[in-house]
Formats: C-alpha cells, structure tokens, sequence
C-alpha cells in the first residue's frame, strides 16, 4: 500500500515538473541594451546593461531557479540563477522583466552576477531549472551605445537593432510593439463595414459543425440499426438478409406501448414495473419535530 | 461642542443615506427592477431568471455615496457583490450553467433525426442579421458581436461573449437576452403564422426512432471532439455542455448529474440572475446604447425564429413526402430551452389536436444550444 502511495506521489510529482518546465519554454529573451548612457535607471538610480525577458504564455510563470549565462561553450562558468523566494519572479502573462547585467547580485534579484562587454559579441543564454536551453541570442558587437537589439514583436519575429527614434523606440519592460488598437477588430471594421463578410464565414463554420455532427450521427444511427437487427435476427434465429427485410422502423414506441399493455392485459403481469403506481397508507409516530403545529409560519392560502 | 459633534455626524450620515445620493435614472431603474419582478410572480414569465435579476436590479441601483469608500458597489474592487459578480465577468458561471444544461438535457431526438441539427444551425441567422445592423448603427465590430449573440436566445452565452468582446455592455446586453427569452411566447407565434401556410402546420411527422443507450453516450463524447475541433474557441461552452450530458447518459454518475441539473444550475442560477441584476447601475445602464441594444436584441429574435422556419419550406422542398418536416418546429432552432420547443407543440396544437410537436421540436432546440456556442465561439475566434 505504502509502495503504491509513493509511486503515486512520484508520478504526480513528475507531472507537475513536466507542467512547469512546459511552462517555462514560453520564457523568451525579448529585448538587450549593451550600453545604456542616457536611458533606463534601475531603482538604485544607475544606468546599465540589461536584458529584457518576456513570457510568451498566457498564463503566469515563476522564473525562480533559471539561469542566465553568457558562456555558450561552458554555461555554468558564468551562471547567474534567479534566486528562489521572491515573489518578483512570477511574471503575468504576456508581461515583461528586467534583468540588469551589472555584475552586481547583492543588489536584488534583478542584478546578475555577470556584465556584458560592450565592442564584442554578447551571446546570452536563458536555461532551464535543469540546465536545458529555452532561448538564446547573440548581441551584436557593433551594436550602438544607447541602442537596443530586439525582437520585431514580443516574444516572435526577427531580431532588428533599436536606436529608440520615433518609430524604433526602445521599450524596456514593455511591449516591443506599442498596441493602441486591436488589429483584428480594426481590420474587421475597414474591410468588412457592413458585416457580409463575417455573416458569411460565420454561418459556413456553423453549417458545416453541425452538418459534420449530423452525418456522424447519420452514421452512428445506420450502425445502431444495423447491430439491433443482427441482435434481432440472432433472437429470432432467422438469417440477416431474411431480418433486413423487415422494416426496423415499424417498431415505433406507439406500437410497442400497444403490445405492452396487451401482454399487460392479457397475462395481468404486474408487480415490479416503475410505470405501475401503487399508493399505501403511511402510518407514521407523532414527533413534535415533524409537526406543523410548530412549524414557524403558516403556508399560504390561496 | 457635544452637539456640534452629534451634528456632524449626523450630517456625515445622512451624506451616506440612499436618499442623498439618489438621482432620478436609480428611480427609473428601481420601477425596471420592480416590473421584472411584476412580470415574473403575476404573468409567470421566466421567474426562475426574472425574480433574481428584477431584485439584481433593486440591489445595484440603492443608491450610496461612491466616494465614501465602504467597499460595497458591484464594481468596487474587492466588495462581497464584487466578488460574487467575479462569476460574470470573468465568464465562469456561464459554462457551469451549460454544465446543468448539459445533465438535464435529453439529445435522444437530435439523435434520432441528426437532419434536425441543420435548423439549429439556421436560427444563427440571427445572430449575424443583428451583426450587420449593429454595424449600421455604428458599433464597432467587438460590440456588435457581442450584441448580436442576444438572438441565440442563450442568456449564458450572451453573458459569456459579452464578457469578453464588450464587458461594458454586458449588463444591458444580458437583460435584454433573458427579457426576449422571457417574451418568446409573445414574439414567436405571429411569426410562425406568418411564414406557414395552414397546410403545412398540419404536417405529422414520423415518431422518432429509439435510440439507444450507446448512441446517448457516444453523442457527448463526438459531440464535443467535432464541434470544438471546428471552434475550439467555443470549449468552454461546449466542453462543459457535452460534459454535463455524458454524466446524465453514462448510467454510473447519476449522483454528479443530479447535482449539476439541480444544486449547482440552482445555485449558480441564482448569482447569475442577482449579479447580473445588479450590475445594472444606471449610471452604466440609463444610455442611449441601451436602447439600441434592446431594439437589435429584438431584431435579432426576429431574424432567428423567422430564419429557423423559412428554412424548414426550404428543407421541405428537398424531402420525400413521408420524411416533411412541419414548419412549425423552425422557431425552435433558437435556444431559449424548452420554451420555444412548447411553443412550437401549443401551435401545432391549435391547428390539430393530435399533432404533438413537443418532441420533433426538441431537436432543433438543442441544436440551436449547440448552433449558438458553436457561433460564440466563431465570434470570440474573429474578433477577440
């Protein structure tokens, strides 16, 4: 007993591990500023290098316990793990963290252990718990002081180099894209005014679920009949093809009610039946906790 | 100095009475309040969802002072009404009613005759008239959506969708879906006369056939693969939906249906309704949107009981002459579940006693639950 309560326990377990670590392949390295002159300031008020993470679910994701590298070759000569215990670490769904890449980790848990090198290549690297890949990047050396290298959308697209003008702004913990419309409603309201389009698409899709849903019940029907008539012919110990011959449908509920109440009349078989009702006086022992004399209130007269 | 103090709490009270903050659109919406419930305990119109949204309304719309901060408001964040109302706006009660709607429901006469599920795609017509009008009148495309589903006559749905395309339109959009739910009996028959001749209301249709247990079982299961493998955006609905169905028809978990078909529908029923009601606050509810959105919510109604049976004639001309279907049975393609499947029965009634509708009828009722999910979740899809 004991031995299957810990198989179980074990087997849930891993389940739960399995879940967490398909949550945390959402975790996306969104956006990486390597030298930061004049624009975002941490709490302490400094301007540094960071690195932007985003998750790409829907769904919150504690990050406690990833690491951040920026050794391709021998990642965990230069680890940085999120610590555990900061309720920080769970980032909303679709939401953004800064990690700043001063080499300064005694200033929270935001602050890495490690600093990337302006004027060469920064490769930086999101692993798992358990020391797999979820995301990776190479920074560009020749990546300009004050810019950004992101992706073109959070969490997708392709990677483009951020000089923050009006339109390739830098957006440290926030979208990468500055969202003040929803596009499919936009695009509804330009190229479909009237709602024909929509009407039409709609009723299509509702057509054909139901239509689908209609010929596999159709189906599942003919299958029905056709075990109920070899269950007949097998009853009545004739051959299929003689059973086939005799209309299945003829037996409507009408008829079978009429046959019922003759073989009821007839052999005055009853006793059992749920249909049958039979009405007996119940004598039951006064308590004064079932009487209504003491109910609280009168039911209404009508 | 004492008295000064009484004074001025006393006068800081009275800043605090209903009677201070009151403004004349929370007496307006009090005498609303007051008619659902009129409606439901004197003319019997769908009290189960009129007496808890009609006592809603009463409760959202006592006035009090907003700036006091006593935390009491529906959206006050983290009130107990704001907590109860949680249920509606964030969507989960809807699919935890299709859960009792689900376990209470028999689809032995969809199954039976599947050709039926096509009215209940039809009526969806509907919803999708009140689209293009909602458009003309200058809603964006999300409102729309969302005003429009009132013509699937499904109060969940409509909350549902409703939630997630125009959360501030919600309020008005679910009193006027369970309002023409309650009024299908006043708006569907002059239709039904209207598009029928009398000699197809006399059509009999063949008694379905029985169907069996496996059928019963296997339907929630495919039901739900196909209709959410098309819309997996309708999941939540559907999902929960076929769900509540499998537990009535599987034969070993009548305990679970008939708690989902009684306690919890009740009990969800009844947060529903109130919060619903009373997130009807004038201030959010007395708007000139509102009455547009009760003039397409009847336009919608329209639209799907006459689109339901226009497409029975036109179904017609395609059958044999044994297999017609009687056109009185259209209007049930909307949902609103059972009662115009009974409208569809007391009609055929009318014009010959011995035509009993009531079942040939349920068929496209619950197909229209499933035609309506199934268009939520094309709406929530598209424009979400």
């Amino acid at each position: 007993m004991k031995r299957k309560l810990s198989l179980l326990i074990v087997a849930l377990m891993a389940t739960s591990l399995v879940g967490l670590a398909h949550d945390r392949k959402a975790l996306r390295i969104n956006e990486v500023m390597v030298v930061n002159d004049s624009g975002y300031v941490d709490d302490y008020g400094n301007r540094g290098a960071w690195i932007e993470i985003f998750n790409a679910n829907f769904s919150p994701i504690d990050i406690s316990s990833v690491f951040l590298s920026t050794n391709k070759e021998k990642p965990e000569s230069c680890l940085y793990a999120v610590p555990i215990g900061d309720q920080l670490t769970k980032i909303g769904k679709r939401q953004h963290v800064i990690f700043w890449a001063d080499g300064q980790p005694n200033k929270g848990t935001f602050h890495t252990s490690f600093k990337l090198t302006p004027g060469s290549d920064n490769w930086i690297g999101l692993y798992d718990a358990d020391m797999s890949l979820i995301d990776s990047i190479t920074v560009p050396a020749n990546l300009p002081a004050n810019a950004s290298f992101a992706r073109s959308e959070d969490g997708l697209g392709e990677w483009e180099v951020r000089t923050g003008g009006d339109k390739d702004y830098i957006t440290p913990s926030s979208a990468n894209i500055i969202k003040d419309t929803n596009k499919k409603i936009t695009d509804f309201k330009e190229k479909d005014p009237n709602g024909f389009g929509m009407t039409i698409m709609a009723m299509c899709i509702v057509f054909t679920a139901l239509l689908v849903l209609c010929l596999c019940f159709y189906g599942i029907g003919q299958i029905g009949k056709y075990f109920s008539r070899v269950r007949k012919a097998e009853a009545q110990g004739l051959d299929l093809d003689t059973t086939q011959l005799v209309d299945i449908q003829h037996d409507s509920g009408e008829e079978i009610a009429a046959i019922v109440m003759a073989l009821h009349e007839h052999l005055n078989a009853h006793d059992t039946e749920s249909t049958v009702l039979t009405i007996n006086k119940v004598k039951r022992a006064y308590s004064p906790w079932s009487s209504k004399i003491y109910s609280l209130r009168e039911l209404p007269h009508k | 100095m004492e008295g000064e103090f009484l004074t001025s709490n006393l006068q800081r009270f009275w800043e605090l009475t209903g009677f201070a903050n009151a403004e004349f659109g929370n007496f307006v919406m009090l005498a609303v309040g007051l008619f659902f419930i009129w409606l439901a305990i004197k003319k019997n119109f769908e009290p189960m969802l009129l007496v808890p949204i009609g006592f809603g309304i009463l409760i959202g719309n006592v006035p009090f002072n907003t700036g006091a901060g006593l935390e009491i408001g529906i959206y006050e964040e983290g009130s107990v009404l704001n907590i109860l109302y949680n249920g509606v706006s964030a969507g989960w009660y809807p699919p935890l009613i299709f859960l009792g709607i689900g376990a209470m429901t028999d689809f032995s006469a969809l199954i039976a005759n599947p050709k039926l599920m096509l009215i209940g795609a039809a009526a969806q017509f509907g919803i999708f008239g009140a689209y293009m009008v909602a458009l003309a009148l200058g809603f964006m495309p999300d409102q729309a959506g969302a005003i429009a589903i009132i013509g699937g006559a499904d109060g969940p749905t409509a909350i549902f969708l409703s939630s997630k395309l125009a959360p501030n339109l919600m309020g008005a959009i679910a009193v006027s879906a369970y309002s023409y739910m309650a009024l299908v009996p006043v708006i569907q028959p002059p239709l039904m006369r209207l598009f029928t001749t009398k000699k197809e209301r006399l059509i009999r249709m063949k008694p379905a056939r029985a169907v069996s247990q496996n059928e019963k079982i296997i339907f929630p299961i495919v039901g739900m693969l196909l209709t959410c493998f098309v819309v997996p955006s309708g999941l939540p609905l559907l999902g929960m939906l076929f769900f509540g169905n499998l537990l009535r028809e599987c034969g070993v978990t009548t305990r679970l249906a008939k708690t989902a078909s009684n306690a919890l529908t009740d009990i969800v029923t009844i947060l529903l309704g109130m919060t619903v009601g009373a997130s009807t606050q004038a201030s959010q509810f007395l708007t000139p949107e509102t009455i547009a959105i009760f003039f397409l919510g009847f336009m919608a109604f329209v639209i799907a009981s006459s689109s339901g049976v226009l497409f029975v004639k036109l179904f017609n001309l395609f059958l044999p002459k044994a297999k017609k279907i009687n056109p009185l049975i259209g209007n049930a393609g909307v949902s609103a579940v059972p009662m115009s499947a009974r409208i569809s029965n007391n009609l055929g009634l009318e014009y010959d006693p011995q035509n009993y509708l009531l079942m040939h009828a349920m068929g496209p009722n619950v197909a229209g639950v499933i035609g309506s999910a199934v268009a939520a979740g094309v709406l929530l899809g598209f424009l979400a």
